[in-house]
C-alpha cells in the first residue's frame, strides 16, 4: 500500500471547545469500524503509565450503551454513553461522559473515509463541558475526572 | 474572583471574534485603545467595551503611563483555557497514535 504516511494529528478548537482529531490508516474501513466499535477499544485507548483501559462493553446499535473502564494516574475510571448514529463502516456517534459525573455528555463522532490505500478517520469530540459547567461539582467527580485530565495534559503526546 | 470563574470570563471573552482579533493584535505588542480604534476602524468606546472585557477575564493588562492606559496580552488565563482541553486532545493523539500502529502492525 501507498501515500498512507500521515501521522495522527489532533488539534484542540479552544472557541468551540472540541477536540478535532485525523489518521490516515493503511487498512480498510470496515477493519476500522471493527477497531472503534468493538473490545478492541482496549488496545488502543491505552497511553503505558499514563492512563490503561481495561474493558470495554457496548451494545453497538443506536440507543445502546457502552461502557470503558481502566486505570489512571494510579486510580480506576469509568467512560459510558450511548450510541446516536451506527452506520458501518462510515459512521459512528456516541455520548462520552466521565461515569457518576454530574452535566451533560460529550460527544464522540468517528467519519470514516476510504482513500487509496486505506482509510482516514477523523474523530470530533465536541460538546466538552466548559469548566463553568463544572463549577458546581461533587468532590468525586472532580478527584477522578480532574485527576485524569490534568495527566493526560502532563503528558502530551 | 476564583480562579474558576477568571476561566469562564476567558471563555466568554474570546467567544467573540473581534475581542479574538484584538488578542491577535496585542501579541504584536502593548497598544492604548486610540491605537486599536484605529487599527480596528472602530469607535473608541466600543474598543474601550471589548477592552473591559478581556481585562476582567484577565487575558490583558493595562499599565498608567501618563494619561493614557497602555494594554498588553496576558498569557496566563488563556494557558488555563488550553489546559482544560488539552487533556482530551492528548488522549486522541495518543489514542489515534496507538490505533495505527496496531492496525498496520505486520
Amino acid at each position: 500500500m501507498s501515500g498512507i504516511k500521515t501521522r495522527a494529528r489532533a488539534v484542540a478548537d479552544l472557541v468551540d471547545g472540541c477536540i478535532v482529531a485525523s489518521v490516515e490508516l493503511a487498512t480498510t474501513p470496515e477493519r476500522v469500524f471493527r477497531a472503534l466499535a468493538s473490545a478492541e477499544v482496549v488496545d488502543w485507548w491505552v497511553n503505558p503509565g499514563v492512563f490503561d483501559t481495561r474493558e470495554w462493553t457496548g451494545d453497538v446499535r443506536v440507543g445502546g450503551y457502552w461502557r470503558a473502564s481502566g486505570i489512571g494516574g494510579g486510580g480506576p475510571y469509568a467512560l459510558e454513553g450511548k450510541f446516536l448514529e451506527v452506520d458501518p463502516p462510515r459512521k459512528l456517534v456516541q455520548t462520552w461522559h466521565f461515569a457518576g459525573a454530574p452535566g451533560t455528555p460529550s460527544t464522540v463522532t468517528y467519519l470514516l473515509e476510504p482513500i487509496d490505500g486505506g482509510t482516514r478517520l477523523t474523530v470530533r469530540h465536541s460538546d466538552i463541558a466548559a469548566p463553568d459547567r463544572r463549577n458546581n461539582i461533587g468532590a468525586g467527580w472532580r478527584s477522578s475526572f480532574d485527576r485524569l485530565s490534568e495527566i493526560l495534559a502532563t503528558h502530551p503526546a | 474572583m476564583s480562579r474558576i470563574q477568571a476561566k469562564t470570563d476567558a471563555f466568554r471573552a474570546i467567544a467573540d471574534p473581534t475581542r479574538r482579533a484584538i488578542l491577535d493584535r496585542l501579541r504584536a505588542g502593548p497598544a492604548n485603545a486610540g491605537t486599536l480604534a484605529s487599527d480596528f476602524q472602530s469607535s473608541r468606546p466600543a474598543v474601550s467595551k471589548h477592552l473591559k472585557v478581556l481585562r476582567e477575564a484577565r487575558l490583558v493588562v493595562d499599565t498608567r503611563i501618563g494619561r493614557e492606559r497602555v494594554y498588553a496580552v496576558n498569557p496566563v488565563p488563556l494557558q488555563s483555557v488550553a489546559g482544560w482541553l488539552e487533556g482530551y486532545r492528548a488522549f486522541w493523539q495518543v489514542s489515534l497514535t496507538k490505533l495505527k500502529r496496531n492496525l498496520e502492525a505486520k
